[in-house]
């Protein structure tokens, strides 16, 4: 059952949907500059846009997601994507790495996407409408997404010994780390009880995995049990702390400027 | 990687005849599908594509057959002096409909 949402958000209530879109929106937003990565060296030419293209939705998805939260708190979208320390970030440990070869690109994806799929299938039932109708919006691109990566976890499993033992070695190296799309939050509770999240978090990571698994294991073996944990959204890594170097230099070499 | 080549077409919308655009090169049909929507279809452009194989396509080149060699001018409709018909039957139209 959906609860009604509350006329005007209390200070509780916003700091935990603050929270809650904060993450999502960094894990697009970083996500997306990995991708971007690939442009003009992917495998081959028309890869090379439909994954820039992809890469470029990400991001402005989290610019959708980082307005709506800017309204909520009364802040600066650029200031939250920009303006930040590499510790403000809270995007899952999944995004901690860097972009990798082909292979490691691919797995990342599938494992994100698949991972970002369960949880907008949640917050598109949240009771605050705002949220719901992002989520929605958002939704309609992500099938493309997900299809596309898809297409790609079919095509290099099916592909060359060499190449079926890098993307499985991804997918393993990378197991534990998806788990943290759905890390715990601190106003869980909260967002819970205000309907703002329809499930708890946990609840979401244990249908995903027990859909994913299926589908991963024929290609990686038996994956190890691996669960959420405090931490997976706070852990930065040296390939993290490059990469806010490179997408934070041009808003940084003209601090206030309009652009 | 070993590709294929895929013709697509267009239709800006529904209805509108479908016009061929471009190609491109895809090892398969999922991806295909992905990269014409990418070229032709990303910038809300497009209603409906279709996305052909080009070894698919029956092609004819052949002069014989599209050029022949004889006078075929009786099969045009040039020639024919159809203007005064065409002016009576506007006038029978625009009377009808009065």
């Amino acid at each position: 059952m959906i609860s009604e949402p509350p006329a005007t958000l209390d200070p509780t209530a916003r700091e935990a949907l603050a929270e809650l879109i904060l993450g999502v929106a960094d894990d697009e937003f970083v996500i997306g500059f990995w991708d971007s990565e690939w442009t003009g060296i992917a495998p081959m030419l028309e890869e090379d846009v439909a994954t820039s293209s992809i890469a470029q939705d990400e991001i402005g998805h989290a610019r959708a997601l980082y307005e709506l939260l800017a309204d909520l708190t009364g802040d600066d979208a650029d200031r939250i994507a920009f303006g930040r320390e590499p510790d403000a970030y809270r995007h899952a440990a999944l995004l901690n790495h860097a972009r990798g070869d082909w292979a490691f690109s691919v797995a990342r994806r599938w494992l994100y996407e698949t991972a970002d799929a369960a949880r907008l299938a949640a917050l598109a039932t949240s009771n605050w409408p705002p949220l719901a109708q992002l989520t929605a919006k958002i939704r309609r691109e992500e099938t493309y997404h997900r299809l596309h990566v898809d297409a790609w976890l079919r095509r290099l499993a099916d592909a060359t010994p060499d190449v079926r033992e890098r993307l499985a070695d991804a997918l393993v190296r990378l197991w534990p780390d998806a788990q943290q799309v759905f890390a715990p939050l601190q106003t869980e509770e909260e967002l819970v009880r205000a309907g703002f999240l329809p499930e708890p978090l946990r609840a979401i990571h244990a249908s995903w995995q027990q859909a994913v698994r299926p589908v991963l294991e024929p290609i990686t073996g038996t994956l190890p049990p691996a669960a959420p944990t405090m931490d997976g959204r706070t852990r930065r890594t040296d390939d993290f702390l490059w990469l806010h170097g490179q997408f934070t230099m041009v808003a940084r070499s003209e601090e206030g400027a309009t652009w | 990687m070993s590709e294929r080549v895929w013709e697509v077409f267009r239709q800006e919308d529904e209805g509108d005849p479908m016009i061929h655009s471009g190609n491109v090169n895809a090892p398969d049909e999922d991806l295909a599908m992905h990269y014409a929507r990418e070229f032709y279809g990303r910038r809300g452009e497009s209603h409906r594509l279709w996305i052909v194989a080009r070894d698919a396509i029956t092609e004819l080149d052949d002069p014989d057959l599209l050029k022949p060699p004889f006078d075929r001018s009786h099969k045009k409709p040039g020639g024919y002096l159809i203007k005064h018909k065409l002016e009576a039957a506007k006038a029978r139209a625009t009377k009808a409909g009065e």
